[in-house]
C-alpha cells in the first residue's frame, strides 16, 4: 500500500528525513514512531503529496505521488493532529465540502458515515460546538466519506483526554476489523502503538532506526533482571565463566547462548555472591524505543 | 466537480462574517456621504456650478448624481481594503487555520484548488462592486429625485463634464460597474497572489495594499508622468471615462486588457509559487 524508497527531505539546511525505505502492506496496522521532530509529519507530508520530497520515491496504491498524485491518493484518508475545520459552518456542511475535493458523494453516504461515527443528531451544528472528541468524530467521518482503504493518522491521540484516546483506539481496531482498512499509524505515545500495530519502524533524527514487528521488538533482546547486593561483582563473575553476554543498567543481564536463569544463580550461589532475585524480564516498546533513540555516549577526554 | 468545489468555496467565503465587513462599511458610509451631501455646502455647490454652467440645478440634482459622487471616496479608500482583506485571506487563512492540509490530503491538484479559488473571489469582487453600485442608487433615491444625472470629475489625465437623461444616465452608470468590478477583481488577483505565499492573511493584505498604494503615489509623481501606463492604478480611472462624450472606449479597452493581464499573470505567479511550496503544519 504505501512503498517509499531512499526519501529524503531537507528545509534549507535541515535534514529532516534521510534515506527513508520503509514499506507498508495492505491489511496491516502500521506504527511510525519517533520523539517530536523525528520526521514523521515530513514523511507523512511526503505520503500525501504536501511536502515535496528533495529525492527518493513514494508510492501509495501503486501510484507516484509526485507525479499522480490524484490516482494515489484517491483511495486515501488522512487525519492530522488537531484536525481543522471551517468552524462556523455545520458538521455536515463541513463533509460536503471536504468531500467535494475528491468525489460527489451522496447525501446518503454522509448520513451513512455520520451514524458511523456516532455523530447522528449533532451533524447541523456548527462545528464550533463541537468537544474535541466530537471533532475527531468528525475527522474520521471525513476520511471515511470517499470509502478508502489506507488510513493515515498524524497522531491522533493528541489533545484527547484518556477516555477519548481510548475511545480512538477502539475506533481504529474497529477500523481495521470491519472495514479491513490498512492504517498507518504515526505516534509518540509508545503505549497507543504498542497496543494497536503489528509493525513499527522507528525514526530517530529523520532516519529510520528500526523497522519489524511489535513481537520482534519484545524478543529482540531479552533480558534477565538480577537482584543481588554487589551487581558489579556478581556480573565480572558470571562475565569469566562465560554466562552472560552482557549487563546493563545495574540490574539487568543478557544471557549468553545456552544458558538459563539458573545456570547464573548456581554460579553466584557456589560463589558466595548472593542472590536475592532473578526472573526474565520482557523488554516494552519503551525500553526499547529508548535504547535505540539514545545518544551515543560521549568520547572519554583523554586529558 | 467543477462547479460542485466552486459552490463549496463560496459556502466557505460567504459563511465567514469578515466576508460582509466591506458591505456593512459601505452601508453605513453611504448613509453618512448622503446626509452630509443633503445637509452641507456640499449640495449648494453642485447647484452653483451647474447654474454657473448654464444649466438648471434642480434638473441635475438626482439620485444617479448623488450615487456617482458616493462612489469616488469609496472605491478609493474602503474597495481595496475589503477586497484585500478577503483576497489575502483566501488562501493564507486556510493555511495558517489547517484546513488546507485537510484539503490537500485529498485528491485535487493544488492549480486547481486555487482556480476555484480565484474564481470565487472573482465573484466576490463581482458582488461586493454590485452591490456598492446598488445600494448607492436605493439610499440617493430615498433622499433625491429620479432626474437627469450630472457627473463632474477629474483624473489624472481627463476632466469629465457631463449630463444625461437618467435613462442614458443609468446605462452609464451600469457600465461603470462593470469596469469597477474589473479594477476590483484585478486588486483581489494581486492579494490573492500574496496569500498564495508561504505567509500570514495579514501579511498578505498588507502587502496588496502596499502595492496599490506605491502604484498610486509613482502614478502621481511627475517624474513618471511618461510611465503611467506602467501603473494598475492609472487603468483603474477608466471607470469614469464611460462618462465622457465621445467615450473613449480605445482608451478604455486597452486598460481593461492591461487589467485582465495583471490578473493573470497574478494567479499564474501565485498558483506556481503555491505548486512549489511545501504544506505543513
Amino acid at each position: 500500500m504505501i512503498q517509499l524508497s531512499g526519501l529524503k527531505k531537507k528545509f534549507s539546511s535541515r535534514l529532516a528525513v534521510d534515506d527513508l525505505t520503509l514499506s507498508v502492506p495492505r491489511g496491516e496496522i502500521f506504527g511510525l514512531l519517533g520523539h517530536n521532530g523525528a520526521g514523521k509529519s515530513t514523511a507523512i507530508g511526503m505520503m500525501l503529496g504536501q511536502v515535496w520530497p528533495t529525492s527518493g520515491e513514494v508510492k501509495i496504491c501503486g501510484h507516484d505521488v509526485t507525479s499522480h498524485r490524484a490516482q494515489a491518493l484517491k483511495k486515501v484518508g488522512a487525519i492530522f493532529e488537531a484536525p481543522a475545520f471551517y468552524d462556523y459552518l455545520s458538521g455536515w456542511t463541513n463533509l460536503e465540502i471536504l468531500s467535494h475535493y475528491t468525489a460527489p458523494t451522496s447525501r446518503e453516504r454522509i448520513r451513512e458515515v455520520v451514524e458511523w461515527v456516532g455523530l447522528t443528531g449533532r451533524e447541523r451544528s456548527k462545528v464550533k460546538t463541537y468537544s474535541h472528541g466530537m471533532r475527531a468524530r468528525l475527522a474520521l467521518a471525513q476520511t471515511l466519506l470517499p470509502q478508502p482503504e489506507l488510513l493515515i493518522l498524524d497522531e491522533p491521540g493528541s489533545g484527547l483526554d484518556p477516555e477519548g484516546i481510548a475511545e480512538m483506539r477502539q475506533t481504529i481496531l474497529r477500523l481495521h476489523r470491519e472495514l479491513g482498512l490498512t492504517i498507518l499509524l504515526s505516534s509518540h505515545l509508545l503505549t497507543e502503538v504498542e497496543q494497536l500495530c503489528t509493525r513499527i519502524a522507528v525514526l530517530n533524527q529523520g532516519r529510520k532506526v528500526f523497522e519489524g514487528q511489535i513481537t520482534e521488538v519484545k524478543a529482540a533482546r531479552q533480558r534477565v533482571a538480577l537482584q543481588t547486593p554487589d551487581f558489579a561483582a556478581a556480573t565480572a563473575l558470571l562475565r569469566e565463566r562465560g554466562l552472560i553476554s552482557g549487563a546493563d543498567g545495574g540490574r539487568f543481564i543478557s544471557l549468553a547462548n545456552g544458558n538459563s536463569t539458573a545456570d547464573v544463580t548456581r554460579a553466584l550461589v557456589s560463589a558466595g555472591i548472593a542472590v536475592e532475585g532473578i526472573w526474565q524480564h520482557e523488554q516494552t516498546l519503551e525500553d526499547f524505543y529508548l535504547d535505540l533513540v539514545k545518544p551515543p555516549p560521549l568520547p572519554a577526554n583523554k586529558n | 466537480m467543477l462547479l460542485a468545489q466552486l459552490k463549496n468555496e463560496l459556502w466557505k467565503l460567504f459563511g465567514k462574517k469578515r466576508t460582509y465587513i466591506g458591505f456593512g462599511a459601505f452601508v453605513v458610509v453611504q448613509s453618512v456621504m448622503l446626509l452630509m451631501f443633503k445637509y452641507t455646502k456640499w449640495q449648494s455647490h453642485f447647484e452653483r456650478m451647474l447654474s454657473g454652467n448654464g444649466y438648471l440645478a434642480t434638473d441635475y440634482i438626482s439620485a444617479l448624481t448623488v450615487a456617482v459622487v458616493m462612489l469616488w471616496p469609496q472605491i478609493i479608500l474602503l474597495m481595496p481594503l475589503y477586497v484585500t482583506l478577503v483576497g489575502g485571506d483566501l488562501v493564507a487563512k486556510e493555511a495558517e487555520d489547517g484546513t488546507l492540509r485537510m484539503i490537500l490530503s485529498r485528491p485535487i491538484s493544488r492549480v486547481r484548488l486555487l482556480f476555484v479559488k480565484w474564481l470565487a473571489g472573482i465573484i466576490f469582487a463581482a458582488v461586493l462592486v454590485l452591490a456598492l453600485g446598488v445600494i448607492a442608487l436605493i439610499f440617493a433615491r430615498i433622499y433625491f429625485p429620479w432626474k437627469g444625472m450630472f457627473v463632474f470629475g477629474q483624473t489624472q489625465t481627463d476632466s469629465t463634464f457631463g449630463l444625461f437623461p437618467a435613462n442614458e444616465g443609468l446605462v452609464l452608470y451600469a457600465f461603470a460597474h462593470l469596469f469597477m468590478a474589473m479594477n476590483a477583481i484585478t486588486m483581489l488577483s494581486v492579494a490573492f497572489m500574496f496569500s498564495s505565499f508561504n505567509m500570514k492573511p495579514a501579511a498578505a493584505t498588507i502587502l496588496a495594499l502596499s502595492f496599490l498604494f506605491v502604484n498610486m503615489v509613482m502614478q502621481r509623481v511627475p517624474f513618471f508622468e511618461d510611465y503611467r501606463n506602467w501603473f494598475i492604478t492609472h487603468h483603474f480611472e477608466c471607470w469614469f471615462l464611460v462618462f465622457q462624450k465621445p467615450v473613449p472606449w480605445a482608451r478604455i479597452f486597452e486598460s481593461e486588457s492591461i487589467l485582465l493581464a495583471v490578473c493573470a499573470t497574478a494567479f499564474v505567479i501565485g498558483s506556481t509559487v503555491f505548486y512549489v511550496r511545501d504544506i505543513k503544519s
